[in-house]
Formats: C-alpha cells, sequence, structure tokens
C-alpha cells in the first residue's frame, strides 16, 4: 500500500526567502504524526503547499500514491484531504449549522443529520444557529474542526488544533483524534504545545529554515541535538 | 405561527394591484413602475453577484447595454418581435458574461471591480465604433411603437423572476456555498467548493435579467445610444439600492430600488438642482449608519432569515 502521503524534494520560496528548502517526508495511513519548529520554518507553508492554497515550486506530493501537486485546492479537499487552518477561517456570518452544511453535496437533509451530529460531539448543538462569527475563539476552532470532518476525509492536516482551547476541551478534542486515528485516518498536525504534541503523535517531524532536520519518536526527537539547538540557539 | 402565509399573502395582493395598475393608472404613473421594476431587475441581479459572492462589479451597466444593443439591432435590422428580441437580449449577455466572467473571476477584490468597469468602458466604446451595425455616436432608431404596457408587463414579470430565482437561491446550499466565498474565499476552496464554478455561475445569473431589461428599456424608449445605455451612473445607482436596502438579503434589493426611485423622483421634481447633492447625502449616510442596509440591519440585530 502506498504511503497515504508522500512528499519528495518540495520547495517553495517567497521572493528571495526559501520557506520550505526540498523537504521530504511520507505518512502511513492509521497514524497521527506532528510537524514542529521554531517560527518561520515552514510548517504552515508546507501545509499550503500540500493543500494547493500555494503553489510549489518545485518536488512532488503523492496522495495514497497519486500525484496531487498542482491541482486545486478544491480537488484536494474533493480527494480527501481535509484541513483547519492556524489562524481561524470560519465563515462568519453562517451559522455554525451552515458552516458545516456548505461543504457537503447531495441530500440536504443527510448533510443536516450530520452537521448536527457534529455539532453535538463537540457540545455546540445548542448555539447551531447562532452566527459563527459571534461565537467565542474556542467555539470557532472546534466549528473549524468538526467543518473538516463533514467530508469524511482520510487525510486530516491540523493546523494549532490545542491553541487557545480550555484544558477540558483540548483534553475531548485530542480524544477525538485519537478516535480519527482508530478508524483508520492518518493525521498530521502543527502544534507548538509540546505536552500535546508528546503525548499524541507517533512520529515528530521537525522543520528548521524551511528544512526538515529530524524525524523520529517523541522521545527521541526531544534529545536531537539539532532540534535543541534549533529551539534555544547554541 | 409562521409569518410564511402572511408574506405570500402580501406579495399576492401586491402582484395582483400591480397587475390590474395600468387599467387605473396614469401615463406618469405606468412609466414610473415600469422604471421601478427594471430598477429591481438591475439591483437584484447585482446583488446575485456581488451581494452574495463579495465581488463588487462596478461595470454591471455593461450587461444592461450588451442586452439593450443586442435587442435594438434584432429589432431594427432583423425585425425580430420584442418580446424574442428581449429574450435574446438576455441570452446574449449571458454569453458575454462567459467570456468575460471566465477571466476577471480569478481577480480579487478591487481588481475585479475595476475589470468591470473597464469592460463597460470597452464595449461603449466598441459600440460606438462599429457605426454600420449601431449607428455609433449617432445612436439607433428603433421603429414607432407604443408597447409600454406590455413591456410594463414583462418587465414586471421579470422583477418577479429575478426574486424569485434570488430567493430560491438564498435558500439553496448553492447560495450558503456563494456566501462562503465572500466570507472566506480560501476556506471555501479548501473544504472542496469548486469556488471557480460557483462564481461563473452567479455571474451568468446577475446577467441576464439586465440584458433582457436593457432590451425592453430600448424597445419602450424608441432610441438608445452608447452614453444613454452604458452609464456609470446606472451601475453606481444598482449599487446603492442594494447597499441600502441590504446586500445578500432577497427583498433588500427591491426595497432599495422602491425607495430610492421614488426619493429621486421626488426630490427631482422639486429641487433640480440639488438633487444629485442630496442622493450623494443619502450614499454617505447609508454607507456611515446603516453599512448593512435596512434589511441587513434588521437581520443581524433580530437574528432574522436571509429571505428577509
Amino acid at each position: 500500500m502506498p504511503p497515504a502521503l508522500e512528499i519528495e524534494n518540495l520547495r517553495k520560496h517567497f521572493g528571495g526567502v526559501s520557506a520550505v528548502d526540498g523537504v521530504s517526508l511520507a505518512l502511513e495511513t492509521g497514524r497521527i504524526y506532528g510537524l514542529i519548529g521554531p517560527n518561520g520554518s515552514g510548517k504552515t507553508t508546507l501545509f499550503n503547499c500540500i493543500t494547493g492554497v500555494e503553489r510549489r515550486d518545485a518536488g512532488r506530493v503523492a496522495f495514497n500514491g497519486e500525484r496531487i501537486d498542482g491541482l486545486k485546492p478544491w480537488v484536494i479537499a474533493q480527494k480527501g484531504i481535509g484541513r483547519t487552518f492556524q489562524v481561524i477561517r470560519v465563515f462568519p456570518e453562517l451559522s455554525a449549522l451552515e458552516n458545516l452544511m456548505v461543504v457537503t453535496r447531495g441530500s440536504g437533509a443527510a448533510a443536516r443529520e450530520r452537521a448536527l451530529e457534529l455539532l453535538t460531539f463537540v457540545r455546540l448543538e445548542g448555539l447551531r444557529d447562532e452566527y459563527a462569527g459571534n461565537l467565542s475563539y474556542g467555539q470557532q476552532k472546534l466549528v473549524e474542526f468538526v467543518r473538516v470532518l463533514m467530508r469524511d476525509p482520510s487525510l486530516i492536516l491540523l493546523d494549532e488544533p490545542a491553541a487557545g482551547v480550555n484544558r477540558t476541551l483540548l483534553n475531548d478534542l485530542l480524544d477525538a483524534v485519537r478516535r480519527l486515528r482508530d478508524r483508520g485516518k492518518t493525521i498530521l498536525l502543527v502544534e507548538h504545545d509540546m505536552k500535546v504534541v508528546m503525548g499524541l503523535c507517533e512520529t515528530v517531524f521537525v522543520l528548521d529554515h524551511g528544512e526538515k532536520i529530524a524525524e523520529g519518536p517523541p522521545g527521541v526527537i526531544q534529545t536531537d541535538e539539532r532540534v535543541i539547538e534549533a529551539y534555544f540557539g547554541r | 405561527m409562521s409569518p410564511r402565509p402572511a408574506a405570500l399573502a402580501a406579495l399576492a395582493a401586491v402582484t395582483l394591484a400591480l397587475a390590474v395598475y395600468p387599467e387605473f393608472g396614469s401615463g406618469y404613473g405606468v412609466r414610473s413602475t415600469l422604471q421601478v421594476f427594471m430598477w429591481i431587475v438591475l439591483a437584484s441581479s447585482w446583488n446575485l453577484i456581488s451581494g452574495l459572492t463579495g465581488y463588487v462589479s462596478f461595470g454591471h451597466v455593461a450587461f444592461f447595454g450588451a442586452g439593450a444593443y443586442t435587442g435594438a439591432i434584432l429589432i431594427a435590422k432583423a425585425g425580430w418581435p420584442w418580446g424574442l428580441a428581449a429574450l435574446a437580449g438576455g441570452l446574449g449577455a449571458c454569453v458575454l458574461a462567459l467570456a468575460i466572467g471566465y477571466p476577471c473571476l480569478r481577480l480579487k477584490g478591487p481588481y475585479f471591480a475595476i475589470a468591470m468597469l473597464g469592460l463597460n468602458e470597452v464595449l461603449r466604446a466598441l459600440v460606438s465604433y462599429f457605426e454600420d451595425l449601431t449607428g455609433g455616436g449617432n445612436g439607433l432608431s428603433l421603429p414607432t411603437l407604443d408597447a409600454t404596457v406590455p413591456i410594463y408587463y414583462v418587465m414586471g414579470a421579470s422583477a418577479l423572476l429575478v426574486t424569485l430565482v434570488t430567493y430560491v437561491i438564498i435558500t439553496s446550499r448553492f447560495g450558503l456555498r456563494l456566501m462562503t466565498i465572500r466570507e472566506d474565499e480560501v476556506a471555501a476552496e479548501a473544504m472542496g467548493i469548486d469556488t471557480a464554478r460557483h462564481k461563473l455561475y452567479a455571474f451568468l445569473l446577475s446577467a441576464a435579467g439586465p440584458g433582457v431589461a436593457g432590451a425592453l428599456t430600448a424597445r419602450d424608449q424608441g432610441y438608445i445610444e452608447p452614453i444613454s445605455v452604458f452609464p456609470l451612473a446606472t451601475t453606481i445607482t444598482m449599487i446603492v439600492m442594494v447597499l441600502f436596502g441590504g446586500k445578500g438579503t432577497v427583498w433588500g434589493p427591491v426595497l432599495g430600488a422602491v425607495v430610492l426611485f421614488v426619493a429621486q423622483e421626488i426630490v427631482w421634481a422639486r429641487y433640480p438642482y440639488v438633487h444629485p447633492l442630496l442622493f450623494g447625502v443619502i450614499i454617505i449616510a447609508v454607507v456611515l449608519l446603516m453599512p448593512r442596509g435596512v434589511l441587513g440591519l434588521l437581520q443581524i440585530r433580530y437574528r432574522l432569515p436571509r429571505t428577509i
């Protein structure tokens, strides 16, 4: 079976800055991966290149063995890659329910049922008719998270899911991520909260200045000299 | 209690009253109402692309002008009946929207607005240039025909149809998807929404009404010239009507068209010299005090559905 996601020698630069500089990595199906690195190390740009939001300069991206680099973002999403954003991007003047319902096609009744199910899952069913823009930061984060699940993607990219979410909610969210993994989903998450990364991820990739400087289980990564250097300097 | 039967009854009553109005109304009254119908078509059509997707078309009168010339040429040079010519005007505007929308809808924000403005200027220049077909700057005269009352009915039916289409779209998931483009296009695409196709469909829909209205207006007035069917002021008026009534709602453009047309008529009749000044003051007041428009304000404040 091909890897869920395989990136080879991906490059992306903005002007003179190499945001992603020849990164290669592979994700096996049904596992949780972490992507860490100091600010500006290229994590979000890598997400954007995978999902087609940014056009890569060079390299290839394959999803379940099929090349997806160069495709439009909506085509990539329709193939089964879902993502959240570092800065929340809910649709503010659509209700929480509508935020979810717009995502799928086909039967409206089925979409509504699924959307209600997901809102109930994150305990937002009582706020379903509220404009998403009126919800709290944490609630918007949850709406964004379950909106990704509407299409039932097989690969889920989460950009800082823990930031700004309170502890109780966070534990629910992490449980949800584990259950998604148990159902065979592949998850890649960018996260600054090391406790979250260490407790959740099976393999961690470390980026620095657009390059992958380490890869391995969280325990090993924590003691890797290059990683410590990247974060704290020499 | 559902407000729906009451709203439907009110709509039916107004439609009936307007249907029998030409029997009793004065010539001036019928002509004015016909113009209100035209403004409803234009404002509601602009709302379909700009109010829903947030792509501000600053040259929407181009479709009105294209429809006017398509209709007028078919009537004057090919002898088509005006009803058929009006349909052709709508179709012509859609073809233009398809050709221009494909490249231009990739542009974002002000760039799209400016491209549309440019389209209107280009069309006006083209129409002036191809004199053999269009009469150029001298304009194009249509055979004499008094059809104001039948045109009144067709324009009224068009206004009703555009409003109905708006209602159907706004209450559908297709309409919600158009709104996601306005709300956050990047997120919409990342959620798997084919924004390019959605924008193009909305753009085509928004061109049909103005195309028909242009052809009908050409027939009613019996004479058109480049400056009379491609004026920037018409685009601005439809934008102001939608902003005043409430963009992204069903009845906002209708309310804006009725109120601003009547206000304009009154002000124009009483204070001919200060009329543009007062209109400008209304624009500034709306933008400052009610940026969402009358119905938009009510909708947000009282959490009403967009179908108001």
